[in-house]
């Protein structure tokens, strides 16, 4: 038998989930003792070039209120033609088409290693995808022309058939028309107003095609004006906003070529008059009455914060600074509340049209990212925040947005929902990720809830293959009623999206774990007990009660989860801290947790309001290897000694000698020891006699490239030395070993000291033991 | 007595019974009569008459005896004609009156060689020491070798005291209306086209800005911004809270953004064909101009088709078409005020704003109006107009051609003045009575006449003469800043006789005409009917009067100077302005009323009572030099009757801005062949509209005749030829005003109303 670590390993690939407990247990009061809930992380739509292409529509279990999908764990009768459903045990017939099937000749679906099968449904209407650009002109000439070009570029990237649409805005709200004869010609909104979907709507013209022939009937000589006939024809509502690229491009290129930045004067001491929020809801507002509940992609860029209107976040007056986390703290951020309510409003409106809406932030200062967070974390649409349009950064970034499948689709669907069912031993507790709650009842609802709950169903209004949602199950079996021997706990994922063919697509995942009795065999349990997966769904639950207020004392929470689980899976004699041990598959978690609760996610007054925002929304929607590095960075070591290494993110890895590499996710970092950096300056790698130098110089180098080449968003680099004013960001990542609470090391050649009031692991560690051994705790 | 005859014939006085003397009207041109002051140095600098005129070529010394004469008292002035000859003056120091700020003229008095007597409040003034200085011989002397003593019609170039701020640019707005109806008109092909000819043409210099805004259910702003490869129209579709789409831009300099403005010009004519817009935001737009050219004013020209029915402003239609040919008219008055405080809005700011209108159904212009009327600015109406008729789009061409590349004044200021004794008290024309003598017209143009009503407040026995002097303050197109004076002198007498025999027919019916305008709309069109025939009853018993005949029964008696008010009076009872029984549309009545305010008085004479000649033998016409010193020839004028028209004849009518000529189907074979190039009548085309050029005599008088009587318009008549047996005769045959039609009286029953009625 494989190990668990294989085992994950097999199931991430082929399924592309991983479970925090992998045997199950069979008693809710068991379930609720392992401190770690039951849960997942699941990338709905995981890169899977090898599955079969099936075009034909899934057998679903005739069960109303079941409807589970036939899959390899279905029993299946093949004389009788019958499968039984693995979820409600409903025996069904095959449809008439599998009259040939039999244990030679099965269906794709019943082969087990498609436990993780695709339909593709040929018969729904192909539908291209929409990009509505919606661009701040509110910058200075370079900022601007750096984004006209990045802008102009993505025309190409983007599938031909795609619609388009382009608003602009700067103290007006300006929505282009496209494809229009002659000259260019745009819809001009003041930026103080709000305005409704129905106002958008009239305002646009959008429902005036329907009420052409009344106004026909008015005027019989129009008959025989052909050109009014021609007009006649049906065209789709709001066709002169959204067009095809392959019909626009020309037109849309020069456009955007020839946007000027804000013509408004803006005063010494004033910042520009910006009108985000209202640009953002005509932009809403007219995906809403022309393509609901099809896949479209708001693209927002902001130079800057809204300072008029709705959903303004600050003034323009220069005076007077955006807020800080401070001012949020000390209810001095006097906008902050009508600001959230109106980008939350928009959230929801553009979830429930299945419409996503991307934020590129560049600028110096924070643009308001804090309050329209949720128009990003509830869509899935992109949050990405820069210094400059002008930068790599954002450049590559947005470049990455369209990446493709090797088939040459991007590796973008849209508008997707996704349903869990699962056996009658579970219920569903809610989902944390970029996604919002359908409120689709259903007895597998649980009364607990965790993240987004009270629904089987969530809505992705985009998704890449990277995606990933946390979903959190409850175990309802009651200690009384155990469960056979052999029985298992089966879960199907079911997502329905709009691949970016266009095509309709059902990708189904049906997993089974195995149940085992906690009170007899604990230790089947703490074995499949998968300790980076818990620390995702820890740090995702962390965060989510942190950004919703009820819950003021996160790292307190953490700190409690941490104590307990030790205390259940430890091995200890009472109130000895020196007996603690865990076994090796817990043996990193209290680490992960040391990380965390030092991390940008939850100490935030190193951070803008905006920075926090954007680190959380990260760490809410990656795969697991990516949240890992976000919650505990990766540290590797050069020297002329031998190959790279990874070590300890710890002062001590700080060596005069040294070359490290740090990858925070956000940031990567290459750091050069005393020494290095010395032998850098005098420019030793110059001379033929010092290649290898020059050598070791280049790997760390080399290896942040095949990082940033591939990320998204594309990190932050920095270039720094021991000494150098860049070196905080290593600084304040690696573990204090060194600092005053433990100067009796310093001057050994342990390393540099660092100063920082944070307590060390090593002393986090040894309160640690001491509160799970404690018999008072 | 033929003795008693002939001496009154030499003063000007002979009388002529109307109803026995069928052709009143002289054959050749009326002439303003002349004005006879003490001496001929005096009369010779005597303003014009085609710029100035009295109803009265002599005052009466007192308001008793005007009220006798039963004449009415006024003036009519044409202030910024285009003249030949104007003697421009640029000098440090303006010569005015200290008191009364009057400009010194030929009818002051020197008192000696420095000081001079004011002629308008008596009040001595020094006279500057450069005054003697004579700037064409370059020497000191005699001040009356000024050309300000000389000539009573004179241009300073201020200098810098009398600007409030730097003299504006040249600043054109043009609104468009786009919506259905403008679009189905074809108007704009018609703008386009001449726009795009006459750019180089609009008045202005190097800073001079132009700008577009076109609207229907919403605004349509056109930004020509630098950089941009074409225009980019931007819509405001919020038009109850109007608000500029971008700061700058809208209104460019012309040099700059010149293929730019050509680019848009050659997109509008097609750009809203498939808009389908029923409504027309007027309002709105007019609000976004008057924002646009706040900081400047300037000129805003407006192409109205429909009835402004969204937005500010918004109007419904008002006009039942079962009353047009009604006895009362009802929807004179404007149905809101919004227009008229829109206009002195825009007047404050210097903004005139002027209406072409283009519309084929009802657009109130009693209302509309309104942005012009006190903005300074003026009217064009062209009724039913589609693009595909050729009349009506040759005369928009004709008027839009005259009208961008006219001169034109910005941010004036016109203030009358009078001698101490009279005041002026009602004004007419389009403008703003900013104080009780000054007018604000932050356009003037030279097609525009104005009309004020004097009263005699004190005796003025004890002085030869009275003056009027007119200051028009204005921004030239090249930005100078100009004042253009007129006086006019006339003499005071004591007599009824001398007072009655003075009277200017033609004055007084375009100073009548105003005022039964204004008695229309403030009381009723059958009181104005009823004004005009008792000024007639009135003033030909207050000739009798004079005539001291006591109660001779018989003729209609009236005096040469006055012999055919009558006739113009019952001309203008049988004007779509004042007619009842004839269906007239209540647009085109109201805009006939405003031209009656404000078309300078030949051209109202003509529209009123147009020009009729015989052609078809105009060989034997007598022969005058044109202004080319070429021959032409001329022949009599007509009264409007069919009594006059000759079955073998040919007839043009002129109305002004329209000619007709009537062939008759006994016309020669000859004159159809030599002059309009077709072998007889019933090959004539019943649709044509140019008189063909064909190398003969015979077509070369007829064409010269046309280019006379074109010489001294604004721009060129259209030309319609309408044979006898056409349907489109009534057109020609309705203005033959001295016959009966309908149910209004034959010129000849209207005498014998009148004489009835005379005491
Ligand atoms: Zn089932
Ligand atoms: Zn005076």
């Amino acid at each position: 038998m494989a190990t668990y670590e294989e085992y994950i390993q097999q199931n991430e690939d082929r399924d592309g989930i991983r479970f925090t407990w992998n045997v199950w247990p069979s008693s809710r009061i068991e379930a609720t003792r392992l401190v770690v809930p039951l849960g997942c992380l699941y990338q709905p739509i995981k890169e899977r070039p090898d599955l079969p292409p099936i075009q034909y529509d899934p057998v679903l279990c005739t069960r109303n209120n079941c409807r589970a999908i036939l899959n390899p764990l279905c029993q299946v009768d093949y004389r009788a033609k019958l499968w039984v459903c693995n979820f409600c045990f409903q025996r069904n017939p095959f449809p008439p088409q599998y009259a040939a099937i039999s244990e030679q000749h099965q269906p794709a679906e019943l082969i087990p290693m498609f436990s993780t099968i695709e339909y593709t449904i040929t018969r729904a209407q192909c539908l291209p995808p929409i990009y509505l650009l919606v661009v701040d002109t509110c910058m200075d000439e370079d900022e601007l022309g750096a984004l006209k070009n990045s802008l102009q570029m993505s025309l190409d990237l983007m599938p031909q058939n795609a619609l388009i649409g382009l608003i602009t805005f700067g103290k007006m709200v300006l929505v282009h028309e496209l494809g229009t004869e002659g000259c260019s010609k745009s819809y001009v909104f003041r930026g103080t107003k709000d305005f409704s979907a129905k106002q958008v709507q009239d305002m646009l013209g959008i429902g005036k095609v329907a009420m052409m022939p009344q106004a026909q009937q008015q005027q019989p000589n129009v008959r025989s004006n052909p050109q009014a006939l021609q007009h006649q024809q049906p065209i789709p509502p709001g066709s002169r906003f959204l067009q095809p690229i392959s019909k626009c491009d020309m037109n849309l290129t020069d456009l955007i070529g020839e946007l000027q930045r804000d013509p408004w004067p803006v005063s010494q001491g004033k910042r520009y008059l910006r009108s985000t929020g209202t640009a953002l809801s005509i932009a809403v507002g007219l995906l809403e009455c022309t393509y609901a509940n099809t896949g479209a992609r708001i693209m927002l860029f902001l130079g800057g914060p809204c300072s008029q209107g709705p959903g303004q976040v600050v003034n323009d007056d220069l005076k007077e600074p955006i807020r800080s986390h401070h001012d949020i703290q000390k209810d001095n951020a006097k906008y902050i509340k009508k600001a959230i309510k109106h980008y939350e409003a928009l959230a929801v409106r553009s979830a429930t049209n299945g419409h996503s809406i991307d934020i590129y932030s560049c600028a110096l200062d924070q643009t308001g990212l804090m309050e329209m967070k949720q128009c990003c974390n509830s869509t899935g649409g992109h949050m990405v925040m820069g210094d400059s349009f002008n930068s790599s950064l954002f450049k590559q970034t947005f470049q990455r947005v369209f990446l493709k499948y090797a088939t040459g689709d991007l590796k973008m669907s849209f508008n997707a929902i996704l349903e869990v069912k699962c056996s009658r031993e579970l219920k569903i507790q809610g989902g944390i990720g970029p996604c919002v709650s359908l409120n689709i009842k259903s007895p597998l609802v649980s009364d607990i809830e965790i993240g987004m709950g009270n629904t089987v169903q969530w809505k992705m209004c985009t998704l890449t293959p990277s995606t990933t949602v946390a979903l959190f199950f409850e175990v309802v079996n009651q200690h009384a009623a155990p469960i056979p021997q052999g029985g298992r706990g089966c879960i199907q994922f079911i997502t329905q999206y709009q691949h970016s063919s266009g095509q309709k697509r059902i990708r189904v995942t049906t997993i089974a774990r195995n149940w085992a009795d906690a009170t007899a065999n604990i230790h089947h349990i703490s074995a499949g007990f998968d300790q980076e997966t818990a620390a995702v769904l820890m740090a995702r639950m962390a965060v989510y009660r942190a950004e919703s207020d009820e819950s003021p004392d996160v790292l307190r929470w953490v700190d409690r989860m941490l104590i307990r689980l030790c205390q259940k899976f430890g091995e200890y004699n009472k109130d000895d801290p020196n007996s603690f041990r865990l076994s090796e598959n817990f043996s990193l978690f209290p680490q992960f947790m040391y990380h965390l609760r030092r991390s940008q996610f939850l100490q935030v007054f190193n951070n803008s309001p905006d920075e926090t925002s954007f680190y959380r929304h990260m760490l809410m929607r990656e795969d697991l290897t990516q949240s890992l590095i976000m919650i505990q960075p990766i540290l590797y070591s050069y020297s002329f000694n031998g190959p790279p290494e990874p070590v300890l993110l710890d002062t001590s890895s700080i060596q005069p000698d040294r070359i490290l590499l740090m990858d925070t996710f956000f940031q990567i970092l290459i750091f050069h020891g005393e020494t290095i950096a010395q032998w850098r300056s005098l420019k030793y790698q110059d001379m033929p006699e010092y290649e290898n130098f020059r050598q070791l110089l280049q790997a760390p180098v080399d290896d942040a490239q095949e990082i940033l080449q591939t990320r998204f968003p594309m990190p932050r680099y920095i270039d720094t030395e021991q000494g150098g004013s860049q070196a905080r960001f290593l600084l304040s990542k690696v573990n204090p070993s060194q600092t005053h609470n433990n100067m009796y090391s310093y001057g050994g050649d342990a390393g540099a000291p660092v100063l920082t009031d944070d307590v060390s692991l090593q002393v986090f560690m040894d309160h640690l033991k001491k509160l799970a051994v404690s018999s008072t705790a | 007595s033929v003795v008693n005859q002939g001496f009154n014939k030499l003063w000007g006085a002979e009388n002529y019974d109307l109803l026995q003397t069928a052709n009143i009207l002289p054959p050749t041109r009326i002439e303003p009569p002349q004005i006879t002051l003490g001496n001929d140095t005096l009369n010779a600098a005597n303003c014009s008459g085609e710029i100035f005129r009295s109803t009265v070529t002599k005052i009466p010394e007192s308001q008793s005896l005007l009220q006798k004469s039963r004449l009415p008292l006024g003036i009519l002035i044409h202030p910024f004609k285009d003249l030949t000859h104007l003697s421009v003056i640029q000098c440090n120091v303006i010569v005015r009156c200290r008191a009364c700020r009057t400009y010194i003229n030929p009818f002051v008095y020197f008192v000696d060689s420095k000081r001079w007597k004011c002629n308008l409040c008596y009040r001595v003034n020094d006279l500057p020491e450069e005054f003697q200085y004579d700037p064409v011989s370059k020497t000191y002397g005699d001040p009356s070798r000024r050309p300000e003593i000389k000539s009573s019609t004179i241009e300073y170039i201020a200098p810098a005291e009398y600007m409030l701020r730097p003299p504006q640019p040249a600043v054109y707005l043009f609104l468009l209306d786009v919506s259905r109806l403008a679009v189905e008109s074809g108007y704009l092909h018609l703008f386009s086209k001449v726009l795009l000819e006459e750019l180089v043409n609009l008045p202005g210099d190097s800073r001079m800005q132009v700008g577009f805004i076109a609207f229907d259910s919403c605004l349509h702003f056109f930004s020509l911004a630098e950089g941009l490869s074409q225009p980019h129209e931007m819509m405001v579709l919020d038009i109850d809270d109007v608000f500029l789409p971008c700061p700058d831009n809208l209104l460019v300099n012309l040099k700059d953004r010149m293929e730019l403005v050509k680019d848009l010009l050659n997109q509008l004519p097609s750009r809203y064909n498939n808009s389908y817009d029923n409504n027309s935001a007027l309002g709105a737009a007019l609000q976004a101009a008057h924002r646009m050219m706040s900081a400047t004013g300037g000129r805003v020209t407006v192409f109205q088709a429909s009835l402004p029915n969204v937005g500010p402003g918004a109007l419904t239609a008002r006009e039942d078409p079962n009353q047009r040919a009604s006895a009362e008219v009802n929807n004179l008055k404007p149905a809101n005020d919004f227009y008229k405080r829109l206009a002195l809005d825009c007047s404050s700011h210097q903004i005139a704003v002027d209406l072409f209108i283009v519309n084929s159904q009802y657009v109130d212009i009693a209302t509309i109006s309104g942005i012009s009327r006190f903005s300074g600015g003026c009217i064009y109406h062209f009724p039913l107009f589609k693009f595909e008729r050729p009349i009506l789009s040759e005369k928009l061409t004709n008027s839009l051609r005259r009208y961008i590349t006219r001169k034109i004044g910005f941010e004036a200021v016109m203030r009358i003045r009078c001698t101490r004794g009279m005041s002026i008290h009602t004004f007419h024309g389009n403008f703003f009575v900013r104080s009780t003598d000054l007018l604000s017209l932050p356009n003037v143009n030279p097609d525009s006449g104005y009309g004020m009503q004097v009263s005699i407040d004190e005796n003025l026995s004890d002085v030869e003469n009275v003056c009027f002097q007119a200051a028009l303050l204005y921004t030239s197109s090249k930005g100078e800043r100009r004042i253009r004076v007129h006086t006019l002198c006339l003499p005071v007498v004591s007599t009824l006789h001398d007072v009655i025999n003075s009277a200017d027919q033609q004055c007084i019916i375009g100073l009548l005409a105003k005022m039964a305008v204004d008695r229309s709309i403030e009381s009723s069109l059958s009181d104005a009917r009823e004004a005009f025939i008792n000024v007639a009853i009135d003033i030909l018993s207050s000739y009798k009067l004079s005539l001291n005949l006591g109660s001779t029964p018989g003729g209609l008696l009236a005096p040469n100077c006055l012999k055919l008010l009558p006739l113009y009076i019952s001309a203008l009872l049988k004007n779509q302005a004042f007619r009842t029984g004839t269906s007239t549309r209540l647009d085109d009545r109201v805009q006939a009323m405003f031209e009656m305010k404000t078309k300078p008085l030949p051209w109202l004479i003509q529209s009123i009572y147009p020009d009729l000649y015989p052609v078809h033998n105009l060989e034997e016409q007598q022969v005058i030099l044109n202004m080319m010193e070429e021959p032409v020839h001329v022949p009599p004028h007509l009264q409007l009757t069919s009594r006059l028209i000759d079955n073998n004849g040919a007839y043009l009518m002129d109305t002004g801005d329209h000619m007709m000529l009537y062939i008759c189907s006994g016309v020669s074979q000859v004159f159809l062949k030599e002059c309009l190039g077709v072998p007889n009548f019933n090959m004539l085309s019943d649709q044509m509209y140019e008189i063909p050029t064909i190398e003969n005599q015979a077509n070369q008088r007829l064409i010269s005749l046309i280019d006379y009587l074109n010489s001294e318009k604004p721009h060129r008549a259209t030309i319609q030829i309408i044979k006898d047996n056409s349907p489109s005769r009534s057109v020609f045959l309705e203005r033959l005003i001295e016959d009966r039609v309908e149910n209004a009286l034959s010129y000849h029953e209207f005498l014998q109303h009148i004489k009835a009625q005379v005491k």
